[in-house]
């Protein structure tokens, strides 16, 4: 059961740090070249793997002409990918220490390197994504320490981050992002990362009802 | 359905790659935020404070400003061996000091680097109750003036066989430098004869201090203390003196219901702007209301809630006008609108009502129609109710030139009783030192306001300087072998106090050169029996810019430049200057954070010091450095570290005294900069003003309690906190009770037994004291008060002193009343008035205003201030007069100087022109606080490798061409962005983004002549000039001077205009009233005037 557990937590980490990738930066060749070349990543992406253009231009082509444009379209010049612009009635963007999700950030001793990040503020989508991509990092590391209350507590944090910030939000974003999206690629990573999240979060849920502690004392039982 | 879904997408999960692998990766490493937990720094304070509190001062940490730009410790932790990128902390040691870049003397603390002993910021000292933390731009300036790129780093001196202004110079140390001048005063005083004591003279510009300067010539038994006081504040000191013998008024403006201000003095530049601008903001806001009378729309009078833009130096009639309103109007109750109360009691009616020679005389000059019988409080409003009916409504619109602005008169009238005696006003600059008679404009000024009680001093009124000074900083003389102040002198200067001017206030700067070389009114004075020098033996300005800041620049260099007329001359200046150029030395000495002076500025009411240290020796002395030698500390840390050989005057006069003016004691003047503790060494800061400051005491029992076991603990107190507040809400002290034990009345710290008091039939207490009679205090219904400092103790509406020192058709406030009185009145008409506006092109130009960035000399080659200085400076003209004479906005035109007194032209200055509704018509305006320059880049000094920069950030380099006759300036080239900085380099690496060429605007100040008010002697700045298009070849910047012309202007109005002493007079000045720096015996006051 444990194992299993494990080997969910390493998925889940793998799609958070994807779509976080994907949803923050624009695509370079090592990444294009890791989702064309790995199935599983590549069935993710269904209609950008129909693309003709996927084939018929070069990877460098295709990022400068085709990918890179829609990225600048959709995260830096039309949409606001940033979660203070969906959540404030003002729709100002909070770009200082206020800003609530730096203050989560900060609680956990989380530091975000905006500049390296090449984002406004610390809530946007690709950076609380890969918050969640840290948490679980760190519930596999708490399960492969064997400590399953640790673990539980950070299940319990990503539970109530996905709650209180990204499903707040960021699907309201990705049905705007599929809405303009000119490529397959972001198409089908605001359709995977919409998908996923609420899954996700059912999952999360259900850990909620069924905690990891108690499935270890089901099995010792 | 999403329960399928995510077993899908976990089932499909399995990348090739691990996510790690895959994620951006913007989370930091856990070093990074343990450095930040690790600290005491959060990007997410709960309180912002702006100082650290002072316990932490010896040793605060703060995170480094320029790293924040990178966003904080947010986005990288904290500097640590784990974490080597992170935000850069910095330990300082805040030692508190005072700004000099004005004389408002506002708090500064220094945040000295511990690593590097470099000062990285000041900012405000929240413990000084005047400026309560806060700084105008000229305070964050002060760091870029310390690390100056052209700050001259040691001695120099005029190069042996080169002539003064030829510009060569050679390097020299402190110590041959006090040689040789030492030497020199050494010679001059053991002579020991009457000119001997004329021949040294102490010329200091803004003093920024209270009473060390005067110590400097007084140890030495010399008359020889100059000032800057007449080109700055002379007028209205001169008419304060005559209603409080106090020279100056003090405002309380947080309470005041109106702000009333002649000019921007106060609310956006000049005197103790900043403290004063903060409470005047914070009046408003509880509901002042705040008048700006100015022909120019400051900022403040863009700002007010009523401007009268009133041709400039008619004020008085202005408030004339407003006078004879209160007196003959009543409210509508039927009660009269004077504060009879106040005016009964303290204001001298009774001697004029009992002087009937003076009321004839009154009568004579057409004040009035007769002489009152009676002498009534009642019979006195009677005749001022006459006096001052004639400055009807009709008659101010006339004279001030305000035809169409009558409205603006009932809305000023409506504001200034609606304020009731809650008035605070600061009659200082502007009017009264731009105009002959601008002193009228505080005796009528405080006219309005001792009429509505406001002078009574009370809450939100206006009361005098003195009470709310503290001056001690000449007083250290406890901590000195003499251990006592040096007796008065027995010499009078003629040359700082010539005979023509007995009532100036003070000094006679302005026409020092004129004096020295006018051989003919030598000669004449000196056949009239005076003993009138004819040369200095040595000439020593103290952070002075004669040259520049003073009218007829020209004569200046001439005189300067005679090695005959002075034998030896030494600047102690922190910057390069244009007098710099023309003396035998410079020596460096410090800023606002390299110095020790006690200061105390009168900005509200309150009793308040503030002390300006040598914030790199007193940091190094905190983290345990000592010097070699004590008596030079302060010069020994700044060499230490990395500063230069600047040093300060307070180390600098007592070594020199005691090694080389008087090494051996023969002088008597060693015994007064020697040591107590060590008679062999000079004096130290810390013995020196630890005994100056023991005489607060209040001020003493705290720093003893707080330093118990310290050698020096008021010095210590003042050296950690750098202010202190003596005594707070000091209002109506002249209501202090006078002190009287059935014995003896106590009186300014001593005791007269009631045998030798006396009372006269006004209730005026006097003794005899010095051979002379002086009053104590006085008596108001029944009670002994201590009075003002006037001889009757009151408020002087009627100045009998005045009247007796030749003036007595001035010793009422008074104006000219219809143009047939212009002439007769002279003495009290502008010479920028507008009847003596001809021709379309003939105007009155408004030259004293300040500007806030700027402040006369010294804030040149701050790079922070030349930055926001470039604006030409251009000349203000009224839209409609530039466009009647076709000039546009950016045109240069040539600005022509003409005397009104002589008929004499001076020549012209070429300026940008701006046509603007913000300056009054016929009126122009051009501040005479810009236009530096220089003759040379920089110098060569033999054996130092670094060419030395002069003012390369703030002054372009001219051409100059002086006969004796005419003289001229032209802009050669401007500064440029510099690459070539060698010493404070670290902090001047954006001097390669210089942007601005530093015509910063003309020399205006050397084409105006002297212009010697003939009783307070200040010079009346403003000017008539007439305005023509530049002609071919003019650039802006030029200035075409017939200084010969000038020298004859200063000549018409000293013998046109003075009433100068005569045989039969006994006294140079009326002993009574202020002439500072020296104290004076009877002797020096006693003349004799040969009638021939």
């Amino acid at each position: 059961m444990q194992e299993d557990l494990k080997t969910e937590q390493i998925a889940r980490a793998n799609i958070y740090a994807l779509i976080s990738r994907l949803l923050m930066n624009e695509v370079d060749e090592s990444l294009l070249k890791l989702i064309n070349e790995d199935e599983n990543i590549l069935s993710f992406f269904p209609n950008f793997e129909k693309w003709k253009k996927r084939i018929s231009m070069t990877p460098k082509d295709l990022i400068e002409k085709e990918l890179n444009v829609d990225f600048t379209n959709l995260f830096l010049l039309h949409l606001i990918p940033y979660e203070s612009f969906y959540m404030r009635a003002d729709q100002q963007m909070e770009t200082g220490g206020d800003n609530p999700i730096q203050t989560i950030y900060d609680t956990f001793d989380f530091q975000v390197q905006l500049d390296e990040a090449r984002v406004m503020s610390a809530d946007h989508i690709g950076v609380e994504l890969e918050f969640m991509f840290k948490l679980v990092e760190a519930q596999t590391k708490a399960l492969n320490d064997d400590a399953l209350e640790v673990a539980a507590e950070i299940a319990g944090i990503q539970y109530n981050f996905l709650k209180d910030h990204l499903l707040e939000w960021a699907p309201m974003f990705l049905l705007n992002v599929k809405l303009e999206a000119g490529t397959a690629l972001y198409f089908d990573a605001a359709e995977l990362a919409l998908e996923f999240m609420m899954s996700d979060f059912e999952y999360l849920t259900h850990l909620q009802t069924t905690t990891i502690v108690d499935e270890k004392v089901e099995e010792r039982a | 359905m999403y329960l399928e879904s995510r077993r899908t997408f976990l089932k499909g999960a399995a990348f090739s790659v691990a996510g790690v692998a895959i994620a951006k990766g913007v989370f930091a490493t856990d070093a990074v935020a343990e450095s930040v937990t690790n600290s005491k720094f959060t990007d997410t304070p709960d309180t912002i404070s702006f100082y650290p509190d002072r316990k932490e001062w010896d040793n605060f940490a703060e995170l480094d400003g320029t790293d924040w730009k990178r966003g904080g410790i947010g986005r990288h932790g904290v500097k640590s061996a784990e974490n080597p990128d992170g935000i850069q902390v910095n330990n300082y040691t805040i030692v508190p000091t005072v700004c000099s870049n004005c004389e408002a003397g506002c708090g500064l603390t220094a945040w000295v680097d511990r690593d590097t002993m470099t000062v990285r910021k000041y900012m405000g000292n929240p413990l000084h109750t005047g400026s309560r933390g806060r700084n105008c731009a000229k305070g964050y300036a002060v760091t870029s003036q310390m690390y100056d790129p052209d700050r001259i780093p040691f001695p120099l001196k005029r190069a042996p066989g080169s002539k003064r202004g030829e510009g060569k110079w050679v390097r020299t140390s402190w110590d041959d430098a006090m040689a040789a001048i030492g030497k020199k005063m050494h010679d001059t005083l053991k002579v020991g004869d009457e000119i001997s004591k004329k021949s040294i003279m102490y010329h200091v510009g803004r003093p920024n201090e209270n009473g060390f300067g005067h110590r400097v010539p007084h140890t030495m038994g010399l008359d020889g203390f100059n000032s800057h006081t007449n080109i700055c504040s002379a007028g209205a000191r001169e008419g304060t003196i005559q209603w409080a013998n106090d020279d100056r008024n003090s405002p309380d403006w947080g309470n005041a219901e109106l702000i009333f201000l002649q000019s921007s003095h106060a609310a956006d530049a000049g005197h103790y702007f900043q403290q004063s601008a903060g409470l005047i903001a914070d009046a408003r806001k509880k509901g002042a209301k705040m008048i700006v009378i100015d022909p120019r729309m400051s900022n403040s009078a863009g700002m007010a809630d009523l401007w009268i833009p009133a041709w400039p130096g008619t004020e008085a009639a202005l408030y004339l006008y407003i006078a004879n309103r209160i007196v003959n109007e009543k409210q509508k109750n039927g009660d009269s609108y004077i504060d009879n109360t106040f005016v009964k009691e303290w204001v001298n009616w009774d001697r004029l009502m009992t002087n009937k020679d003076y009321l004839a005389k009154m009568v004579g000059y057409g004040y009035i129609s007769k002489v009152p019988t009676g002498n009534s409080y009642e019979d006195f409003v009677a005749v001022l109710q006459e006096l001052y009916a004639p400055y009807t409504k009709e008659f101010v619109v006339a004279e001030c030139k305000l035809e169409g602005m009558e409205y603006k008169l009932d809305a000023l009238w409506d504001m200034f009783i609606n304020a009731g005696s809650k008035i605070a006003t600061y009659l200082w600059r502007a009017g009264p030192i731009g105009h002959r008679g601008g002193w009228m404009n505080t005796r009528a000024g405080f006219l309005t306001l001792a009429l509505r009680g406001a002078l009574r001093g009370d809450e939100g009124g206006t009361s005098f300087h003195h009470w709310h000074e503290i001056s001690i900083a000449g007083k250290g003389d406890k901590a000195t072998v003499a251990g006592e102040r040096p007796p008065k002198v027995d010499v009078w200067n003629e040359i700082a106090w010539p005979p023509e001017y007995p009532l100036s206030t003070y000094e006679m700067s302005h026409i020092m050169p004129h004096l020295l070389m006018d051989e003919a009114w030598q000669e004449k004075w000196t056949k009239k029996g005076l003993k009138v020098p004819t040369k200095l033996a040595v000439w020593m300005p103290r952070m002075y810019n004669p040259v520049w800041i003073n009218p007829d620049g020209f004569r200046w260099i001439e005189a300067l430049k005679r090695e005959d007329k002075i034998e030896l001359s030494f600047n102690l200046s922190p910057t390069w200057s244009e007098t710099n150029w023309y003396c035998d030395y410079i020596l460096p000495v410090g800023l606002a954070g390299e110095r020790n002076d006690q200061q105390s500025t009168p900005s509200k009411p309150e009793q308040r010091i503030e002390f300006r240290q040598a914030v790199i020796r007193v940091a190094a002395e905190k983290m345990g450095w000592k010097a070699k030698n004590p008596a030079r500390a302060t010069l020994e840390a700044h060499m230490k570290y990395g500063l230069g050989e600047i040093w300060e005057e307070t180390e600098f006069w007592a070594n020199i005294m005691v090694h080389h003016v008087d090494p051996d004691g023969s002088l008597g003047i060693r015994k007064f900069w020697a040591s107590k503790k060590d008679p062999s060494r000079a004096v130290t800061v810390p013995e020196y003003f630890d005994a100056a400051l023991s005489l607060l005491p209040r001020l003493t029992e705290t720093a003893k309690a707080m330093y118990k076991g310290e050698e020096f603990p008021v010095y210590s107190y003042m050296r950690d906190h750098g202010a202190w507040t003596e005594k707070t809400n000091v209002y109506k002290p002249q209501e202090d009770e006078l002190k009287f034990d059935g014995e003896y009345y106590y009186a300014h710290g001593k005791k007269h037994h009631k045998d030798e008091v006396t009372k006269d039939e006004f209730g005026a207490l006097w003794i005899e004291e010095d051979e002379r009679k002086q009053s104590i205090g006085v008596d108001v219904n029944g009670k002994l008060h201590e009075g003002f400092h006037t001889l009757s103790k009151k408020l002087e509406f009627f100045s009998e002193w005045f009247a007796e020192w030749k003036w007595p058709e001035y010793a009422i406030p008074i104006y000219p009343r219809n143009a047939g009185e212009y002439k007769k009145m002279e003495h009290v008409v502008t010479q920028v008035h507008h009847s003596m506006m001809k021709a379309p092109n003939e105007f009155a130009l408004n030259t004293v205003f300040r500007l806030p960035y700027n402040i006369h000399t010294r804030s040149v080659n701050s790079k922070h201030l030349m930055e926001i200085s470039q604006n030409h400076n251009p000349v203000w003209i009224y839209t409609k007069d530039a466009e009647n004479l076709g000039i546009k906005r950016g045109d240069a035109i040539r600005v022509k100087v003409t005397d009104t007194v002589s008929g004499l032209d001076s020549g012209y200055f070429v300026a940008m022109a701006v046509p603007t509704e913000a300056t009054r018509p016929g009126v122009a305006a051009c501040s005479h606080h810009a236009g530096r320059w220089k003759l040379k880049d920089s110098v060569n000094i033999p054996g130092f490798n670094h060419p030395l920069g002069i003012m390369g950030v703030g002054a372009p380099r001219y051409d100059m061409t002086n006969d004796g006759k005419v003289g001229t300036l032209k802009p050669a080239e401007g500064i440029k962005p510099r690459h070539d900085v060698w010493q404070f380099s670290e902090y001047n690496k954006d001097l390669d983004n210089i942007w601005w060429d530093g015509l910063s605007g003309s020399w205006q100040n050397a084409v105006a002549p002297s212009h010697p008010d003939p009783v307070a002697g200040n010079h009346a700045w403003h000017l008539k000039v007439i305005i023509e298009k530049a002609q071919d070849g003019d650039k802006i910047g030029d200035i075409y001077v017939n200084y010969e012309n000038n020298f004859k202007v200063y000549q018409a109005w000293r013998d046109k205009l003075t009433r100068p002493l005569q045989a039969g007079d006994t006294l140079r000045r009326p002993q009574h009233i202020k002439r500072p720096a020296v104290p004076l015996s009877n002797k020096a006051y006693a003349v004799e005037i040969k009638d021939v």
